[in-house]
């Protein structure tokens, strides 16, 4: 007997999970049976899960998902980022624009109280968490940052409450969109 | 999409099928194992053998934890070849600081008799400064390594404790991820630790034995099966092509 070969389409979507949301060219074939997000360039190969669930289906459970250290703070920035690159709030998240990482920093410095300079300094280091983690994508040589694939993950009909606390957070400064 | 699941789904009634879907979910993403109590699916053999087919679809499969908890991890032969591709392995300062977490924090307390045979957690941690003194890394890059194991879940960082007697310092401990090894992963881990740890050691040298014995037994399979093929008619290109990675693989551990 000898060792079987792995399947193909198994071992591509293994590969997709070690990566994580890893990209490729949009002209490329797509493994089967894995969901993508494409910002016309890239195609990023992120998980399908059986019938529409997600992990966020362990709260109901009582079961902890993967922790993230400092998760408040990680969630506060990816808000502060969100509310710079997700412009348009009725339309998705995913792709977004990017924008200058300053922008978010101050957005950010905006939502804080205390030390505005320790705020940014931390929220520098969230940025390269949540950019690890592929829920934003933060080109450092180039000092912008957009939304990470992951968000494109995020269920339509889950939305409602992420823009209300968006559109209550402070506004962006002027000028620094992508494009204005 | 749940496309891929459907033909395994299919048959059930909307219960069965919502609790193998939150199994799945909960073997997968958990942070650590989930007791088979709180997931119906687990608790029978029928449904668990869904939930591992369901796995299966992406080379994973259930691993069981303790006597009633359940996770999943990587299939055997999907590990292996995933490790042949360099863009799936870490890079090496990542594993030189997690062998260093490794040997602090298992090998020696096991060689000591503080913690049990099969285990790849430990409540030992490994100090900061040992990590700096012996991964010779820059601080930087010793960082940034730490960094990516944490988010990975295969290092846990534990806080200094005040209230301990032993003054225990803090540092690193393995991560959740070792939960996710099968008993094959398991083993292979623990003689690899002993190749690195006592190179000399008799241990070591019945373990390289053993492996030797185990790839001439490989090869006479190998060997059967490429006869077998030719009298069939052909097909023996596809079995050589399938063997030839494995060889090389072989030769670069034993």
């Amino acid at each position: 007997m000898t060792e079987p070969s792995v399947d193909a389409g198994v071992l591509a979507r293994a590969r997709a999970r070690v990566l994580r949301a890893a990209s490729q060219p949009v002209s490329e074939p797509t493994p089967a049976g894995l969901n993508t997000a494409s910002d016309g360039e890239r195609l990023w190969l992120l998980p399908a899960w059986p019938d529409g669930a997600t992990p966020a289906l362990l709260d109901e459970y009582d079961t902890a998902p993967m922790p993230m250290d400092r998760s408040g703070q990680a969630r506060r920035v990816l808000a502060a980022a969100l509310r710079c690159c997700w412009t348009r709030l009725d339309d998705a998240p995913w792709p977004g624009e990017a924008v200058p990482v300053p922008a978010v920093l101050e957005v950010y410095g905006g939502m804080s109280r205390g030390d505005a300079e320790l705020a940014r300094r931390w929220a520098t280091g969230e940025l390269r968490r949540l950019s690890d983690t592929d829920w934003l994508l933060l080109d450092e040589s180039a000092g912008v940052v957009r939304p990470g694939p992951r968000v494109a993950l995020w269920h339509d009909d889950t939305l409602g409450p992420l823009r209300d606390l968006l559109r209550r957070l402070p506004e962006p400064p002027q000028g620094v969109i992508a494009g204005e | 999409m749940s496309e891929p699941f459907e033909p395994l789904l299919r048959s059930y009634d909307e219960r069965r099928r919502s609790e193998l879907v939150a199994a799945y979910m909960a073997v997968e993403h958990a942070a650590e194992p989930v007791p088979e109590a709180r997931f119906a699916a687990l608790r029978e053999p029928a449904s668990r053998r869904t939930v591992e087919a369901m796995l299966n679809l992406s080379g994973r499969t259930l691993v069981r934890a303790g006597r009633t908890e359940w996770t999943s991890g990587y299939q055997d032969d999907v590990a292996a070849e995933l490790a042949r591709d360099p863009a799936c392995v870490p890079p090496a300062g990542d594993r030189a600081v997690l062998t260093l977490v490794l040997i602090h924090s298992v090998a020696i307390p096991r060689s000591t008799g503080l913690l049990p045979d099969d285990t790849w957690l430990s409540p030992h941690p490994t100090p900061l400064e040992e990590l700096r003194r012996r991964s010779q890394l820059a601080i930087g890059e010793l960082e940034s390594a730490l960094r990516r194991l944490r988010l990975a879940g295969l290092v846990a960082q534990v806080r200094a404790d005040g209230r301990s007697d032993n003054g225990d310092a803090g540092g690193f401990v393995p991560g959740p991820q070792f939960h996710r090894l099968t008993p094959a992963a398991r083993r292979r881990l623990q003689e690899e630790l002993i190749l690195a740890a006592g190179p000399d050691s008799p241990l070591a040298a019945t373990i390289r034995a053993r492996r030797r014995s185990r790839e001439r037994v490989r090869q006479a399979e190998r060997e059967a099966t490429r006869q077998a093929a030719r009298s069939a008619g052909g097909g023996a290109r596809e079995v050589e092509a399938h063997v030839a990675p494995e060889v090389v693989v072989q030769g670069e551990t034993s």
